[in-house]
C-alpha cells in the first residue's frame, strides 16, 4: 500500500517544510498595523501547509493509481549510475575553480574533462572542439554582448 | 490598426529579420535534437537577450518557440526519434510513411500542417489578446488571485506522470518565489543571510538549471544511440489528394491546439496528442493509422504549432503562462521591465503586435528552412552526446553567470540542476516548478491586496462572480484527473461489454 521510495521522498519534503516553518517564525516582527494584518510569514506558511498536505498523500499515490502508477517507477527503476555522481562532482569542482583560474580556463576544462569522463576518445574531434568552442563562446559574450568575466586569481583574461 | 502596422514595421527591420532567422535556425536544430527542448533553449537564449532592445529580444524567443515545436517533427519522421515531446505523436504515422519510401511526402505534410496551424492560431491570437486584455482590465486583486489559483491548479493536468507531483512542484515554485524582501513590510524572508537572495531567487539560473542541467545529468547515464537515418529525402509538398484528405484535420487540430494553448499551463504536447486522437476519431481511414496515414501526421503537427500562438494569449493578455516555454518568455518580459497582463496591451500594443509579427515571420521561415534543410537537420542527431552536452553546459555556465555577473548564480544553476535531475527521476516535471516560481509574486501580491481590501474576511472573495467562476474551474481542473480516469474506465467496460455481445452473436 505504501511505496517506500515515495515514503522517503515525503519524509524529506516534510522535514524541509518543518525546517522552513521554523525559519518563518524567525522573520523580523512588524506591527499588525504596519503589516496591514498580512504579516510576512502568513503566505509562506499557507504554502507550506499545502505542500505538507500534498506530501502526505505521496506514499499512497502509487497504490491509488494501481496499474497507471507503474509509470512513476519508470525512471527510478534502475539505480543512479556512478557517472552521474562523477559528472556532478566534476561540475562542482570546475565551478569552484572559477575564482582561481577564471571563466575561460574553466570552459576549456569542461570541454576536455566532460567528454573524456563520458568515454569520448576520438581526439580528432576532441582537439578542435576544445580549441575552438570555448574561444568562440567567449568571443561572442565578451566582444558582441559586452559581458565581463572573472579572470580569477591567476588573472588570465580572454582577449 | 496603427499599432498592428507599427508592430509589423518594427519586426520588418533587417536586423530583426536576421535575428529571427537565426532563432528559427537554432529552434529547428534544438527541436530536432532529442533531449534538448524549447523551454531549455529559450532559457539558454535569455541571457543573450538581456542587453538587447526588448522587441528583438522577445521576438527571438517567440521565433525559437515556434521553430522548436516544428523541428521535432523532422527527426520524428526520419529517424523515429522525436526531438521534442510535442512531436511524439507525429512519429506514429510519420516514420512508417518514411520507411515505405515516402519521407519527403511525410515532411511536406508535416511542414504544411505546422505552418497552417501556426498561422490560424496567430490570427486567433491577434483577435483574442486585445479582447481578453480588455476584460482583464476590470479585474481587481481578488479576480487576479482567483485566476492565478486557477492557472496553478491547471498544473494538475500539465503533461507529466503525476498530477499530485505537478501540484507539489508548483507549490514549491511559488514558495521559492517568496524568498527575498516582502513587498508589504520590507522584511527579509528565507534569505539565510545570503545577500544575493535579498532580491529573491533569480529566474535565469533556476530556469537553466532545471531545464538544461537536470537533463545533462540524466544524459550522462544514457547510452549512445545508434539511429537509422532514412536517406535520399526530397521534400514534396502535399498533392491535391493529400490536401483533400488533410484540410479538415488541419482546421480541427488548429482549433484544438489553439484552445489547449490558451489554457494556462497546458502546452503543445497535450495539444498534439489530442490532435492525433481527434484526427483518428474523425477519419474515414481509421485502419490506416499507425501505418503512415497523412491525417496522422497533419493532426498532431497542426495542433502542436497552433498551441504556440494560443499559449501567447494568456501570457500577454493576463500575465499567466500558457506553457513552459511561455513561462520563460514571461520571465524575460519581466526582466525587460514590462508588466505582462492587460496593461501591456493597453500601454504598448505595438509591442504585442511585434511579437505576433515575429511569430508570423518565423512560421514562414521554418517552412522554408525546414523543407530545404530537412536532410541536414536529420543529420544533426548524429552529433555525439559526449560533445553536445558539454556544449550545453558551457552555455548554461556562461548564461547563468552573465545575467548578474555573479558566480553565485552559477551555483544556483548547479543546485537547480541537481534538483531537476532528482525531480525527473521521481516523476516530477520541472515545468510546474518554473510556472510556480514565475506566478509566485502575482499570487502573493493579489492575495495580500485582496485580504487587505476585504478586511481579512477571505469568504468575501466569493462575492465576486468572476472569482466564483475561476474557483469552480479550479475545482474542475483539480478533479479532472479523477473524472477522466473514471470516464476512461466506463468507456473500457462499455467496449468490453460490446465485444462480448458481438462474440455472443
Amino acid at each position: 500500500m505504501i511505496n517506500r521510495t515515495d515514503l522517503v521522498l515525503a519524509a524529506v519534503l516534510l522535514a524541509v517544510c518543518a525546517g522552513l516553518y521554523y525559519v518563518s517564525g524567525t522573520f523580523e516582527e512588524v506591527s499588525p498595523l504596519f503589516a496591514q494584518d498580512m504579516p510576512p510569514e502568513r503566505f509562506p506558511r499557507m504554502l507550506l501547509s499545502i505542500i505538507v498536505a500534498l506530501s502526505i498523500a505521496l506514499p499512497f499515490e502509487r497504490w491509488l493509481r494501481k496499474e497507471k502508477g507503474k509509470v512513476l517507477d519508470k525512471a527510478r527503476s534502475r539505480p543512479i549510475r556512478s557517472i552521474v555522481y562523477v559528472t556532478a562532482g566534476f561540475l562542482v569542482l570546475v565551478v569552484s575553480a572559477i575564482q582561481w583560474i577564471g571563466t575561460f580556463l574553466v570552459l576549456v576544462l569542461v570541454c576536455i574533462g566532460l567528454p573524456l569522463l563520458w568515454g569520448e576518445r576520438r581526439l580528432k574531434i576532441l582537439v578542435p572542439f576544445v580549441a575552438l568552442f570555448p574561444a568562440a563562446v567567449m568571443l561572442l559574450f565578451t566582444k558582441v554582448l559586452g559581458v565581463y568575466f572573472d579572470p580569477g586569481a591567476i588573472g588570465f583574461e580572454f582577449f | 490598426m496603427d499599432a498592428v502596422l507599427e508592430g509589423f514595421l518594427l519586426i520588418a527591420q533587417p536586423g530583426n529579420v536576421a535575428l529571427i532567422f537565426i532563432s528559427v535556425l537554432i529552434g529547428v536544430v534544438v527541436g530536432a535534437l532529442p533531449g534538448l527542448s524549447s523551454p531549455m533553449a529559450v532559457a539558454l537564449l535569455l541571457p543573450f537577450t538581456i542587453t538587447m532592445e526588448p522587441v528583438p529580444a522577445i521576438a527571438m524567443m517567440a521565433a525559437l518557440y515556434c521553430a522548436g515545436t516544428f523541428g521535432g517533427s523532422i527527426t520524428a519522421i526520419l529517424i523515429n526519434a522525436p526531438g521534442a515531446p510535442p512531436a511524439v505523436a507525429t512519429a506514429f504515422d510519420g516514420y512508417p510513411m518514411a520507411k515505405r519510401g515516402e519521407a519527403g511526402r511525410a515532411l511536406g505534410i508535416a511542414a504544411i500542417s505546422s505552418i497552417s496551424g501556426g498561422i490560424i492560431s496567430l490570427f486567433i491570437f491577434l483577435l483574442a489578446t486585445p479582447l481578453l486584455a480588455k476584460i482583464a482590465t476590470s479585474f481587481r486583486p481578488m479576480e487576479y488571485f482567483a485566476l492565478a489559483v486557477f492557472a496553478l491548479s491547471m498544473l494538475a493536468s500539465i503533461s507529466g506522470r503525476s498530477s499530485l507531483r505537478n501540484l507539489i512542484a508548483g507549490a514549491v515554485g511559488v514558495l521559492l518565489g517568496t524568498a527575498g524582501i516582502h513587498l508589504t513590510t520590507g522584511v527579509e524572508r528565507f534569505t539565510f543571510g545570503v545577500p544575493e537572495l535579498t532580491e529573491g531567487v533569480s529566474f535565469v539560473p533556476v530556469l537553466i538549471g532545471l531545464f538544461a542541467m537536470g537533463e545533462l545529468l540524466n544524459q550522462s547515464q544514457a547510452a549512445e544511440r545508434t539511429l537509422e537515418v532514412i536517406k535520399a529525402v526530397v521534400v514534396k509538398l502535399p498533392t491535391k489528394e493529400d490536401f483533400r484528405r488533410i484540410w479538415g484535420t488541419i482546421l480541427r487540430s488548429s482549433g484544438i491546439g489553439t484552445f489547449i494553448g490558451v489554457l494556462p499551463a497546458e502546452g503543445a504536447t497535450v495539444a498534439a496528442i489530442m490532435g492525433y486522437n481527434e484526427a483518428r476519431r474523425w477519419s474515414k481511414h481509421k485502419e490506416e493509422f499507425g501505418t503512415g496515414c497523412p491525417e496522422g501526421i497533419a493532426g498532431p503537427e497542426a495542433a502542436n504549432n497552433a498551441a504556440t500562438g494560443g499559449a501567447m494569449v494568456p501570457t500577454l493578455a493576463l500575465g499567466i503562462p500558457g506553457s513552459a516555454t511561455t513561462a520563460v518568455i514571461l520571465a524575460a518580459l519581466i526582466m525587460h521591465g514590462f508588466r505582462p497582463g492587460p496593461y501591456l496591451m493597453k500601454e504598448t500594443p505595438h509591442f504585442v503586435y511585434a511579437i505576433f509579427s515575429a511569430m508570423l515571420v518565423a512560421n514562414f521561415m521554418f517552412l522554408i528552412i525546414g523543407l530545404a534543410g530537412a536532410k541536414v537537420f536529420s543529420r544533426i542527431t548524429l552529433i555525439p552526446r559526449t560533445f553536445l552536452w558539454p556544449a550545453v553546459f558551457v552555455f548554461s555556465l556562461i548564461g547563468s553567470y552573465s545575467y548578474g555577473a555573479s558566480v553565485f548564480d552559477v551555483w544556483v544553476m548547479l543546485v537547480a540542476g541537481v534538483i531537476g535531475f532528482l525531480m525527473l527521476r521521481h516523476g516530477f516535471t520541472p515545468a510546474p516548478l518554473v510556472m510556480g516560481l514565475i506566478l509566485g509574486k502575482l499570487v502573493e501580491e493579489s492575495f495580500s491586496q485582496s485580504m487587505i481590501l476585504l478586511d481579512n474576511h477571505w469568504w468575501r472573495l466569493l462575492e465576486s462572480p468572476v472569482v466564483d467562476l475561476f474557483f469552480a474551474l479550479t475545482a474542475l481542473s483539480l478533479c479532472w484527473p479523477l473524472i477522466s480516469s473514471q470516464l476512461e474506465k466506463r468507456k473500457r467496460s462499455a467496449e468490453a461489454a460490446a465485444e462480448v455481445t458481438g462474440t455472443g452473436r
